[in-house]
């Protein structure tokens, strides 16, 4: 019953685009009117060997994008179109596929192997297909029965694709014992075959995470650790950086089981390090950076105080192998490429091993300092440029992990030092010495170092070396953005009405302004990193520079003005458009931030207000069906600026807001837009109201999705919370839909997350969406609508009581169920006194709450409990 | 993969001289905004809730979302009339200066974020001050005392301004105040000795102590609970020279017992506290209050109480008490003996709480009767107390199953004799090795935490030496306790490191099955040269 599809698969590769676009064409055609044979046609043209490779090829492919999407609704039904295939199709399918792997063919064999992965990824978890794994083992054979290499090799592709798919729990230990037996014999020296041996060391990668049982297990660990340590000294290199990618994610998944294969590791390693072609260096680096992850997690799990079930493995393995580590890390940094600075995605030896050593340097703090700094004294003056660099880099690595008391006296002595190498002759050595005075501003400069590198003396000079290196070739600018970033950040949150900067803030403002208008500027990412910059100095300012920040308004709003102009003739145009407009509109929101907050400049930013905002409209309106994000915030800061004023825009704004509402595929410009409802709700108050249909049918809408990114939910319901507090009575319309989708949400996050810390942190997020949209609710309904709300009563404090009993509540969630509980009592009374009665667990929880260190937490609990035991005792 | 690591050299390289600043920067301004916005909103909120005036204030009401700047300025200026009416020119009347008072008070009690600074600033205290003086009307002192214990209820800084004001305040504890008045200066105090040692010392020295202490005589419950809060706040320690001067007051300990075994819950709470840092820093004292009856109203609360907040100190007083000399420990098990379960049957009651700082002080408590006599550990051997720390140990969070394996251990060791090395009792031991406590404690071993890790080698130690026919070491290997003694080896702990590398040596050396050849030599080994860590006695917890 299956049809030939094999010219049409031709074509549909032809060169001819129209001949191109028919095939296509016919394809979709035969898949909407006969998906099923449409499928096994497929599966055919790939298990038949008289096929050419190339629509054999193609059949896989489209076979596979049949079976499973990016885009996790999309997956979800073609998950749901296959499951509902007649069986029998389904057997003829995954028969033909498990025949075309051992196909002479490579192309058809190596597409089978993921074809097959995608539906077992479908099948397996429904308990489906349970002879997959028997059948691909036994097309591995036995010493008496050999089977081909090349089915030996696309089976254990196959075998790894399936574990990259599946979830371990998905497979019985016993067909991981068998799976995990077939990939490592395939490993083994005792296979001749390197094609084999490459395929069996990537599907090790893919199984490792089905291995937990037999790393527990002291023997098979030792077998696999032993094979794999063989594997890094095969004679072919490819097998040799497989096996090394082995190792890195053992070194993360079993850290705890390394102990004792340390020793040997750290000789493999070495030795590629120094010894072994660039790929499998990199490798060999990469598992030491790896171990260093681990450990700076397990430190930052710890705490400065030891925390109470803190059961992480921490072995100290850097700090015991620091004296042999760091040497080869050091040897690493002179092995630099010309232009490795310029090129985006290049990665080589000595950046590898530079950024190994700054992690090192976060592992071990102190004990690295004496290790590092004999070889930058040595090399930094020296003739070759390369060891002037590496030992720059050295310096820059080491300055985050040790105490300031080790660094500050290193740094005031090479602070002249680096300063001075910014005129070096070497592009490369003044790269990276604008990196280091930035790694220094960002950890020796600010309030919270005594003895600051920074002072009055040389802050003139700091500003002259920094406005020469700005000029200096894109990605040396761009590191010199970020030492100004740093250097304005430090004088950061000062209640004093002026700052040691402020003399040098209208040159550094021109400095940056002049960088991001370079020619040049888009290399590197020098222009987002200038107006990123820009922002931090405008943020950091202080009232004595208002008057700089007000004149830079206007140059903004005119480049801002001339982004409109730009000739957009292609993609590339608007893109370049889009970018520069979303910085602008950056600075923009940190302008209006700024200026609104000072009562000297309030009144230039409320001049200017109808000026910006037709502005900020040109800027929408010059895309067709998104909103700009960078823009929507801007408008966010221009609401709080002129509170209840804003209602003069609202009508030409609205459809903007709605555009970004109704945005889930690009759902950070949703959440923004949503965000900026917020804003709007607490700048216009009831002024709001008229456009409060459309904003809650599109917030509902966005709700029932089953495309929206979840994360937009719990801000949804937050911004009902912000509706409501505006207009107050007038919510009673939306309640009949709100509360229904709030009670949903509420069970939903009630499930608890288990293990898994991502899904509590979510449900811990939609929790406090629920709970500041209860109490927005409750306190609009207060003094006029409170028994709208009596009904939903139980139901709120039922809700409250399981997050009480939840030891996986953070501390927002806990403060918004505080207020929500005193809110029920406030709002509804002697209604729910009987509620309150009857009820165990609050009285414990905010007790508790009102012994907390956080004075508002405590403050709340207290109110909160001053209402309920009026009312429950009246 | 299920937790995918990505070890792309994409990933990595983004580390390579930290990528632009650009990056990084925008995304931190755009989570800014987002924080700005939930600031507002939650000032929003805050401002409409503030409402902590007292139920019977009329009128005036702050309903309306007042701006922190609007109540500030009225506090400004209700500061201003009081210094006008306070002047020697101003003739107006009492009740006008109440009035003033009253609404200076209520707008320092109206908000969440009360205008404390800006009164203090504007010169609030020196008036509250001459407010207090002798003679002056009740319903005045009650008004200025009240404007300052909201005042001292601030930050430190506002707390010290009141410092002037206290001679007055403490003056007006005394017995010939009427009940409202010092009741609301035991709060103003209250409030203070809470700043810290150094106000409490102050405190002390300005002789609050005697006056709250004779409160605590009356039979006042409003007044008796605020002044045993102060009181608490007051002798908290770590001096204890406050605890023993209180007992200067005739009839105290009569009192305590009396407000202890009749008083309303919160009254019971209030009064709990003092005993609790009574009993942790008086020993005369506490054998005092234990003579006066102290102990069945206390073990009374510890079978019957449900609340969270009257548990706590009861349990932590007992707590400290067994952790006495073992007298303390009979006199609680005789007085405890008619309640259902005894003494032990409360502590399980604790033990099995839903709260985890009932349980971890419950296990303590367990875990100093059992470092007592060898009575005490056969008594807690024969409760439910056991199964319930096994549970505890096997299924509870770190700090309270340390606490446990702190009780267990005890339990399976003889009172220290002149020996260093803890003989085993070995009844107990092999019961709760059989019990199967051993995971347990190697997860200790396994801990991060030093104390636990030397506690769990500690029972290791006892149970390789302890068990016969080399029962022990076969015992711990199946439970993978050898692997964890094995990743010590490598401790940088010195101690740690040479404790596990002795046990291995000596029971997992060469000879390992042949181990029965070995004698009692083994004690002369393990010891070596250093001090061998002794087990825990009982410490007490202080906060």
């Amino acid at each position: 019953m299956a049809f030939e599809v094999t010219q049409i698969l031709l074509n549909a590769q032809s060169s001819d685009g129209a001949v191109r676009r028919t095939a296509e064409e016919n394809l979709k055609q035969f898949q909407e009117q006969n998906f099923p044979v449409f499928l096994l046609s497929l599966a055919h043209e790939l298990a038949n060997n008289e096929k050419p490779p190339e629509s054999r090829k193609l059949a896989g492919l489209i076979l596979k994008n049949s079976l499973d999407a990016k885009d996790a609704s999309r997956k979800a039904e073609l998950a749901q179109a296959w499951i509902s295939l007649d069986n029998a199709l389904k057997s003829q399918i995954k028969g033909a596929l498990l025949m075309t792997l051992s196909s002479p063919v490579k192309d058809a064999s190596h597409t089978a192997a993921q074809v097959i992965a995608k539906v077992a990824a479908i099948e397996l978890p429904l308990r489906e297909w349970p002879d997959l794994v028997g059948s691909l083992l036994s097309n591995m054979g036995t010493p008496q029965a050999q089977k081909p290499p090349g089915l030996k090799q696309a089976t254990l592709e196959t075998l790894g694709y399936v574990c990259e798919e599946i979830s371990p729990e998905v497979l019985a230990q016993e067909q991981v014992n068998s799976i995990l037996t077939a990939v490592v014999q395939g490993m083994n020296t005792s296979e001749t075959n390197n094609d084999v041996r490459l395929a069996a060391t990537r599907a090790l990668y893919n199984a490792l995470d089905f291995a937990q049982n037999n790393f527990d297990n002291e023997m098979e660990r030792d077998y696999i650790m032993r094979v794999v340590c063989e594997a890094t000294l095969s004679p072919d290199v490819k097998i040799r950086q497989a096996a090394f990618e082995c190792l890195v994610s053992i070194s993360s998944t079993y850290y705890s089981k390394l102990s004792p294969y340390m020793g040997d590791l750290f000789t493999i390693t070495s030795k590629a390090v120094r010894e072994d072609e660039e790929g499998v260096a990199l490798q060999a680096l990469e598992f030491w950076s790896s171990i260093c992850d681990e450990e700076i997690e397990a430190q930052e799990e710890y705490g400065a105080e030891f925390s109470e079930d803190s059961e992480v493995p921490y072995f100290k393995f850097i700090k015991q192998a620091l004296p042999a580590l760091v040497p080869l890390l050091l040897e690493t940094l002179t092995k630099q490429e010309e232009n490795q600075d310029q090129e985006e995605g290049a990665w080589n030896l000595s950046m590898a091993g530079g950024t190994c050593l700054g992690l090192v340097a976060r592992t071990v703090g102190d004990d690295i300092v004496p290790l590092v700094m004999p070889y930058v004294q040595e090399n930094i003056a020296k003739p070759d440029w390369k060891f002037r660099e590496a030992a720059t880099y050295a310096f820059g690595s080491i300055l985050e992990g040790p105490s300031l008391e080790q660094l500050t006296p290193l740094v005031q002595v090479a602070f002249n030092f680096m300063l001075n190498a910014m005129k070096d002759q070497n592009t490369h050595v003044k790269d990276t010495t604008a990196w280091t005075l930035r790694r220094i501003f960002e950890f020796l400069h600010g309030p919270n170092v005594d003895v600051p590198v920074v002072n009055q003396n040389n802050l003139s000079v700091i500003v002259e070396v920094l406005s020469e290196g700005i000029k200096d070739v894109p990605n040396v600018a761009e590191k010199i953005c970020g030492a100004i970033y740093f250097l304005a950040q430090g004088y950061e949150g000062t209640s004093e009405p002026s700052s040691p900067l402020s003399p040098y803030i209208q040159g550094i403002i021109q400095m940056l302004l002049a960088s991001a208008d370079r020619e040049d500027a888009n290399e590197s990412r020098l222009r987002t990193s200038a107006y990123e910059t820009l922002n931090e100095v405008v943020r950091c300012s202080t009232e004595d520079t208002a008057p700089v920040i007000m004149q830079l308004l206007p140059a903004i709003l005119q480049k801002l003005n001339s982004t409109l102009d730009m000739p957009v003739l292609s993609s590339e145009d608007r893109e370049k458009q889009n970018e520069l407009q979303a910085s602008l509109c950056g600075v923009l929101q940190v302008i209006i931030q700024k200026l609104s907050a000072l009562e000297i400049t309030k009144f230039g930013i409320l001049q200017c207000a109808d000026q910006m905002m037709a502005l900020l409209l040109r800027v929408f309106s010059c895309r067709n069906a998104t909103v700009h994000e960078e823009a929507m915030l801007s408008i966010g800061a221009l609401a709080y600026a002129t509170g209840p004023e804003f209602a003069k825009y609202m009508q030409e704004f609205y459809k903007y807001l709605e555009m970004g509402l109704q945005n889930f595929e690009e759902y950070q410009v949703c959440a923004v837009t949503v965000g900026v409802v917020g804003d709007l709700c607490r700048s216009l108050d009831d002024k709001i109201l008229p456009y409060c249909d459309g904003i809650m049918t599109q917030l509902l809408k966005d709700l029932s999705s089953s495309h929206l990114h979840r994360s937009v939910k719990p801000p949804i319901f937050s911004c009902f919370g912000d509706i409501a507090l505006a207009i107050g009575e007038n919510f009673e319309k939306y309640l009949a839909y709100a509360m229904p989708m709030l009670q949903t949400a509420a069970e939903v996050s009630a499930q608890g997350g288990g293990d898994d810390d991502e899904l509590i942190d979510y449900y811990n997020q939609l929790r406090n969406g629920i709970l500041e949209a209860y109490s927005g609710i409750m306190q609009g309904f207060k003094n006029t609508k409170a028994e709208l709300m009596v009904q939903y009563a139980s139901h709120i404090l039922q809700f409250i009581e399981s997050i009480c009993d939840d030891p996986h509540r953070d501390d927002a969630v806990t403060k918004s169920a505080v207020g929500v509980l005193g809110d029920l009592a406030d709002t509804l009374g002697s209604h729910v006194a009987i509620l309150f009665r009857n009820s165990s667990s609050y009285q414990g929880f905010l007790q508790e709450c009102q012994a907390s260190d956080d004075q508002q937490l405590k403050e709340t609990a207290d109110w909160a409990l001053a209402i309920i035991s009026r009312i429950v005792s009246q | 993969m299920l937790n995918p690591v990505d070890h792309s050299p994409a990933s990595r390289r983004d580390q390579f001289k930290a990528a632009a600043v650009g990056n990084v920067a925008g995304e931190r301004r755009r989570k800014q905004a987002i924080i700005i916005g939930k600031e507002r909103r939650d000032a929003v909120v805050r401002a409409k809730r503030m409402r902590r005036a007292d139920d019977n204030d009329e009128g005036m009401m702050y309903d309306e979302p007042f701006s922190d700047k609007i109540i500030n300025e009225e506090t400004v200026r209700a500061v201003q009339e009081l210094k006008f009416l306070f002047s020697s020119s101003s003739k107006d009347s009492s009740q006008k200066k109440i009035e003033a008072l009253r609404k200076l008070r209520r707008l320092l009690s109206c908000s969440s974020n009360p205008p404390v600074a800006s009164a203090v600033e504007a010169g609030v205290v020196p008036i509250l001050v001459k407010c207090l003086e002798f003679g002056s009307s009740d319903e005045q002192l009650v008004e200025a005392a009240w404007s300052l214990t909201n005042i001292a209820s601030g930050d430190s800084e506002l707390t010290l301004a009141i410092l002037p004001a206290l001679p007055l305040l403490i003056a007006h504890l005394g017995e010939r105040s009427a009940a409202p008045v010092a009741e609301q200066c035991a709060w103003a105090v209250g409030n203070v000795a809470g700043e810290g040692e150094q106000a409490r010392d102050l405190l002390s020295s300005q002789g609050a102590l005697l006056p709250l202490a004779k409160l605590l005589l009356l039979n006042k419950p409003m007044l008796v609970k605020t002044a045993a809060w102060a009181l608490s706040n007051i002798i908290k320690g770590p001096s204890s020279k406050a605890a023993v001067e209180l007992f200067k007051v005739d009839g105290l300990s009569e009192a305590i017992i009396r407000h202890l075994t009749k008083g309303d819950e919160e009254l019971v709470v209030e009064i709990a506290w003092v005993v609790v840092y009574i009993t942790s820093l008086a020993e005369s004292q506490t054998k005092l209050l234990i003579k006066s009856g102290l102990l069945p109203p206390l073990v009374a609360w510890l079978s019957s109480s449900e609340s969270l907040s009257l548990l706590t100190p009861v349990l932590r007083s007992v707590g400290n008490l067994v952790a006495g000399d073992n007298s303390n420990t009979d006199a609680l098990l005789d007085a405890a003996k008619d309640l259902p379960g005894g003494l032990f049957g409360c502590l399980v009651r604790c033990l099995g709480s839903e709260h985890r700082t009932l349980q971890k002080e419950a296990a303590w408590t367990v875990s100093n009767i059992v470092a007592g006599s060898l009575q005490h550990k056969q008594l807690v051997f024969g409760s439910r107390v056991v199964p319930t720390l096994l549970h505890l140990l096997a299924t509870s969070t770190f700090d309270v199953r340390k606490e446990a394996a702190f009780a267990l251990g005890n339990l399976s060791v003889m009172p220290a004799g002149e020996s260093q090395l803890p003989q085993p009792i070995m009844e107990h031991l092999s019961m709760l090795v059989e019990r199967g406590c051993l995971p347990g404690f190697i997860n200790l071993v396994k801990s991060p935490d030093l104390e636990a890790s030397r506690l769990g080698l500690q029972f290791l130690e006892l149970v390789l030496r302890g068990l016969p026919n080399g029962q022990g070491s076969k015992l711990v290997e199946k439970e993978e306790g050898l692997a964890a003694l094995e990743v010590l080896e490598y401790h940088d702990n010195d101690d740690l490191r040479s404790m596990a590398n002795e046990l291995i040596d000596k029971y997992y050396g060469e000879d390992y099955g042949l181990e029965e050849e070995y004698g009692p030599g083994i004690a002369e080994v393990v010891r070596g040269g250093e001090e061998y860590p002794s087990w825990r006695k009982g410490w007490v917890v202080n906060s």
